[in-house]
């Protein structure tokens, strides 16, 4: 059996007395396009967090591809890339330089490194754009650009927070293309988003969290069932 | 796994570009400041003061300009660049990466060490042209620069990390850093000062600082070298723990 992209278990994050994230266990398999839903304070973000080392977890472990990502966090963080929900790149530098000097925080460089930034540049529409610091993009560049740089590095395993929050229906359609490409292309893709046929058209699996617990964890297929996601996603995020 | 060496020198190397993206902010300042002080202190006023440690007053001034602008350089853009970081998230760039606490401090540290020698450079430049004096001691000059570059690039990436919002870094500026250096041996020789405030100035660690490296010009000073070069070392090792220490409890950075 195939060791899994990512395993939770027992997931605890706590920020004094309040559990953000409380007893969370779940595995996702490689080459699994995987949604995480919940409302806002869920702990969607938190769980992200726990797993790219954002956050100190506070009980329970967490594997990439079978390295803990407290004890092999060397070795976990090479796995995976993030494109965070907000926007974090570097001002100093140029849209170009971000993804090469990201690269290059993952042990990477060389001609080879340029090469990849100036295909994902490509890829991504922004080539024109290579010169110029993000503050010149526009919205969905921003985005698109979020997404080049999580995939700087090769990672086996792409988390995306929100990744179409804020776009226009032409661009999500555009990130949604780029998305099952990737999928396709054998890369696991973990997916937060609060827009429900997102997940439902993207996502293989379906997690929903609510106030820090897993209350549901299935296929798309067999949670939505015969009725839609939006019903199964308010009724169990019922307050 | 080993060490994560490109990382370490990407940070040095993106350093550097945003220290010459702020040139304005950063290497003129100091060089400007510096011929300012020359010019009133050391060439206009100081012609009416008699030598100092044997050399002319211009000439005594300038190695603790010098050390001015280091301690102050360094100090202000360690902890802009890593409070700035936080501010605007970018530093999550360094956090999720493969690199360790050592190798994301020190990234910002020898970053701070060059920029440091390459304004202390410049202003010994200067000093060549207008003032005619040079090091006589380069290697005590390098090693002093070196040490003193260490302890403020530390103090700044801690109070990067601890600060809430900009004013907070200027407090450790405006309050001890500005002050301290001033009265530490900048623009005159503690012998000049009453017996009681000699003995005050013994525990001012800016006097250290200077003095260890006014010795590398003038190859004399207030207080033996060994004793000044001791304290700085301490310093040095004590600031650069608490910013190891901090980074990787991933103090205001890791929640």
């Amino acid at each position: 059996m195939s060791v899994p992209a990512l395993r939770i278990d027992d997931l605890v994050k706590c920020y004094g007395t309040f559990a953000a994230v409380d007893g969370v266990s779940l595995t996702v398999e490689e080459g699994e396009f995987f949604g995480l839903l919940g409302r806002n304070g869920a702990g969607k973000t938190t769980t992200i967090n726990a797993i790219v080392g954002l956050a100190r977890i506070t009980r329970g472990t967490i594997a990439l591809f079978g390295h803990d990502v407290e004890r092999d966090w060397r070795l976990a963080r090479g796995t995976v890339g993030l494109a965070p929900q907000e926007y974090n790149f570097d001002r100093y530098l140029n849209i170009r330089d971000v993804l090469i000097y990201q690269a290059g925080y993952y042990g990477l460089r060389g001609a080879a490194v340029a090469r990849r930034a100036d295909m994902l540049l490509e890829r991504f529409d922004l080539s024109s754009k290579a010169k110029q610091v993000y503050t010149r993009l526009s919205g969905g560049m921003k985005r698109r650009l979020s997404l080049a740089r999580a995939l700087i590095h090769e990672p086996r395993l792409l988390i995306l927070d929100e990744p179409t929050a804020g776009v226009d229906v032409e661009l999500r359609l555009e990130l949604w293309s780029l998305l099952r490409e990737l999928n396709g292309g054998g890369s696991t893709i973990i997916l937060t988003t609060h827009y429900l046929e997102e997940a439902e058209e993207l996502c293989d699996r379906i997690g929903i969290i609510q106030a820090g617990k897993l209350v549901a964890l299935d296929s798309t297929r067999h949670l939505v069932g015969a009725g839609n996601l939006q019903d199964v996603f308010l009724e169990l995020t019922r307050r | 796994m080993s060490a994560n060496t490109v990382g370490f020198a990407t940070l040095v190397k993106r350093e550097m570009v945003r220290t010459f993206s702020i040139i304005n902010q950063v290497i003129w300042p100091p060089v400007i400041q510096t011929l300012l002080y020359v010019f009133v202190f050391g060439l206009a006023l100081g012609s009416r003061i008699k030598d100092v440690q044997g050399v002319s007053y211009a000439q005594f001034l300038i190695p603790g300009l010098i050390m001015l602008q280091v301690i102050d350089q360094t100090y202000s853009e360690g902890s802009s660049s890593v409070f700035q970081g936080r501010f605007m998230n970018s530093i999550q760039e360094l956090l999720i990466a493969p690199m360790s606490a050592a190798e994301i401090v020190f990234g910002y540290v020898v970053a701070g060490v060059v920029r440091a020698v390459f304004i202390a450079l410049l202003i010994t430049l200067l000093g060549a042209v207008f003032v005619h004096t040079a090091p006589t001691n380069w290697g005590l000059y390098l090693v002093t620069i070196v040490l003193v570059a260490i302890l403020f690039s530390s103090l700044g990436i801690v109070f990067g990390l601890l600060a809430e919002k900009f004013d907070h870094i200027a407090v450790l500026t405006t309050f001890f850093i500005t002050p301290l250096v001033f009265v530490g041996g900048v623009f005159t020789s503690i012998k000049f000062l009453p017996p009681a405030v000699q003995r005050i100035s013994l525990v001012n660690p800016m006097f250290h600082m200077i003095d260890a490296f006014r010795y590398s010009y003038t190859s004399t000073g207030d207080e033996p070298l060994g004793i000044a070069l001791g304290v700085v070392v301490v310093l040095t090792v004590l600031a650069l723990a608490a910013a190891l220490l901090m980074t990787a409890r991933g103090v205001k950075l890791r929640t």
